[in-house]
């Protein structure tokens, strides 16, 4: 659900930095109202953690466009974000204990609410030409894809 | 530049979304005990239904408040907007390094689990179902955008395993967040599986559907909250990593295989159409 077509991806070299800088912060604010009054999160710790979270974002976008090992730009985000609070990280436990005034959960609210609104005709034409047996399929192929991996895991635990 | 602009200035799509969210936030998390466990439900499935409901695409009533214009900018908005929640797991992760590291063996094997999608999914899709070389494109992976690529580039999309892909994507993007959010919470209150195995499972290689899924095992197991968002984090990390791989080089050659197998060579009757 992390994108609707594949050819949003926004990955690699044609990457609008002032895009999304700008977006990033529109959606940090939804994030911020979001996770003041769902979770309860102080307001100004709270402003700060999600600011913290937007220049790791920026920072992972910037490595993204010139880096010249090619990887998703969600690939580069979680980078950022694991070296800068791995326990021998200088500072770790500073950015650690700032940035869990960010609701993961809440994180994720807006998202989510702009994927509802994008669902275009394309997607819904898919959804009745295929009809319920993809649909039955799909649940299937998720079911599977978890026990799966959770069977496995379990055995090498 | 011109989308920038037109991004910004597209106030009654960002309010919406400031609307919708704040709705959701307010309702909360709500927990459904059922016999077998409970399901919980999160705010961030109900802006996707809140967005679905306003969405003229979905409902036609809904026409008048959202156009095509929403619908058009929303789009791309999904991509960057899921960005900020990968970075704070990035910052789950990095403090709980030494833990993952314990459970290093087992993460890494559990990537081999996605194959599962074709042990449950693909028998029901060509024996059950009868249908034609959509399953491979159907089943051999759980159907994000790295999969879409693999098929697009040896099919085309417009190709029957094409339509297979396309079919598991869309109903995923409908319906999967719900789906592991309740399949991980049934699952956490059963005691089938330890936690830390439901947890890692939890690496779908979807932010969203990652988020849903180790939300609803986060609140069912609290006490646990940090190891399980680690684990789930570092797992979606690593699908993000090989889930291209795996599907080139295991899953995708061993559909084919297991469609040639079934006894399925050609097949001229799909199913798109007949279940109109």
């Amino acid at each position: 659900m992390t994108d609707i077509t594949p050819e949003n991806r926004s990955d690699g070299r044609d990457l609008d930095l002032g895009y999304h800088a700008t977006v990033l912060a529109i959606v940090s604010l939804l994030v911020w109202v979001g996770q003041t009054i769902g979770p309860a999160k102080p307001l100004v710790p709270g402003l700060i953690a999600l600011f913290i979270l937007y220049l790791m974002t920026m920072v992972g976008l910037i490595i993204t466009k010139y880096a010249p090992v090619r990887l998703p730009s969600v690939a580069w985000i979680s980078l950022v974000g694991i070296i800068l609070t791995l326990p021998w990280t200088p500072g770790s436990a500073w950015i650690t204990d700032r940035v869990a005034n960010a609701d993961f959960l809440a994180l994720a609210t807006p998202c989510l609410a702009y994927a509802g609104l994008a669902i275009a005709k394309r997607e819904m034409d898919v959804a009745k030409t295929s009809g319920w047996k993809i649909a039955v399929i799909a649940v299937l192929v998720m079911i599977g894809t978890y026990l799966g991996s959770a069977a496995i895991a379990e055995f090498f635990l | 530049m011109d989308k920038l602009k037109e991004t910004v200035m597209d106030w009654r799509l960002h309010l919406t979304v400031l609307a919708i969210t704040i709705l959701a936030e307010l309702i909360g998390i709500v927990q459904i005990p059922i016999g077998i466990g409970s399901i919980l439900l999160l705010p961030l499935l109900y802006a996707f239904v809140f967005g679905l409901i306003i969405n003229p695409h979905v409902f036609k009533l809904a026409k008048g408040w959202i156009r095509e214009r929403e619908v058009q900018t929303a789009s791309p908005l999904i991509v960057i907007a899921i960005m900020p929640f990968i970075a704070k797991f990035g910052t789950i992760i990095g403090p709980s390094i030494n833990q993952i590291i314990d459970a290093g063996p087992a993460l890494i094997m559990q990537e081999l689990g996605n194959l599962g999608t074709i042990v449950i999914a693909f028998p029901v899709a060509v024996l059950v179902f009868r249908m034609g070389r959509e399953s491979i494109g159907a089943c051999f992976s759980v159907a994000r955008e790295p999969n879409i690529a693999i098929i697009a580039e040896k099919y085309g999309l417009k190709s029957q395993e094409g339509t297979g892909v396309m079919g598991v994507y869309v109903v995923g993007t409908l319906f999967g967040t719900f789906t592991f959010a309740i399949l991980a919470s049934i699952l956490a209150t059963t005691g089938a599986f330890s936690i830390e195995a439901l947890a890692m499972a939890c690496g779908i290689g979807s932010g969203s559907m990652m988020a849903a899924c180790s939300g609803a095992l986060a609140n069912a197991v609290p006490e646990m909250e940090e190891q399980i968002l680690a684990l789930a984090g570092a797992s979606n990390v690593l699908t993000y990593a090989t889930g291209l791989y795996l599907g080139i080089f295991v899953a995708l050659p061993l559909t084919e295989k297991l469609y040639t197998l079934l006894g399925r060579k050609t097949d001229d009757t799909p199913m798109t159409g007949e279940s109109k």
